[in-house]
């Protein structure tokens, strides 16, 4: 983002040169990852499904050690894994794709 | 937490409840000839009762609460039917005319309960199957080839 040249830091005093920099300090451009941004939400989805493989061993485990996880539980729960680890597949495929396209652009 | 699989949680306390009805129906069918239970009278055939129950508390306020429903084995209650009388004069357990009371169960109506629960189950996992095979599907939309 160019500066207006009316607030070149250079010209300005006072106040609203401190305000400026405050400004500047908080959210350096370029750098500022929002809460909601791509990357965000891609570590989310990565998170979520780990969780639910976290689940979905600690179901058969449970299974396994007699606790009291019933059968259906523990396959409802691996297949929830299975297809939320799809999911995540096909939304990384998916990028690489826009990636390479983007990479393929003549410029 | 991402829902994948929708409405599998009403499908997995269904199969549970129709897992419990199949013990129940097998411990009866077990307990067909007992003549002593717990309490010394011949064993009583028991019944499964279901009833439906919200998967929140909270859920009686939300308007898609129609979807809400779980379904729980509410308790197991005793049949209060007579017990049947049979002639057997020399068992321990005869009274003073040779009969003695065996449990009210009749094999064929526990049979005909187990196909019931067997094929209630059945249709449940049929629900499982088809909500992950639809979750797949849906997943190949972006496919190319």
């Amino acid at each position: 983002m160019r500066l207006n040249p009316d607030l070149d830091p250079q010209r300005l005093q006072g106040p609203a040169l401190r305000e400026l920099n405050g400004l500047s300090q908080a959210e350096p451009p370029g750098t500022r990852v929002s809460e909601g941004s791509f990357g965000n939400m891609l570590g989310r989805l990565v998170q979520e499904v780990n969780q639910k493989q976290v689940e979905a061993r600690e179901s058969v485990q449970g299974l396994f050690g007699g606790g009291d996880v019933s059968l259906h539980q523990a396959m409802i729960a691996m297949e929830e894994a299975s297809v939320s680890f799809q999911l995540m597949v096909e939304v990384r495929n998916k990028l690489l794709e826009s990636y390479q396209e983007l990479m393929r652009m003549q410029v | 937490m991402i829902n994948i699989l929708n409405g599998i949680e009403g499908t997995s306390s269904a199969l549970a409840a129709q897992r419990l009805r199949m013990e129940v129906i097998a411990q009866n069918i077990a307990n067909a000839n007992t003549t002593r239970d717990l309490d010394g009278r011949p064993y009583q055939r028991q019944i499964v009762v279901f009833e439906s129950v919200l998967k929140q508390k909270q859920a009686s306020l939300d308007p898609a609460s129609a979807l809400n429903r779980q379904v729980e084995a509410a308790r197991i209650m005793k049949d209060n039917r007579p017990f049947r009388m049979v002639p057997m004069p020399g068992h321990p357990d005869a009274d003073a005319r040779g009969m003695v009371a065996m449990p009210n169960v009749a094999i064929h109506e526990e049979m005909a309960d187990l196909i019931v629960s067997s094929r209630a189950y059945e249709a449940n996992l049929s629900v499982v199957r088809n909500a992950r095979n639809m979750a797949l599907q849906t997943l190949s939309i972006g496919k190319r080839s």
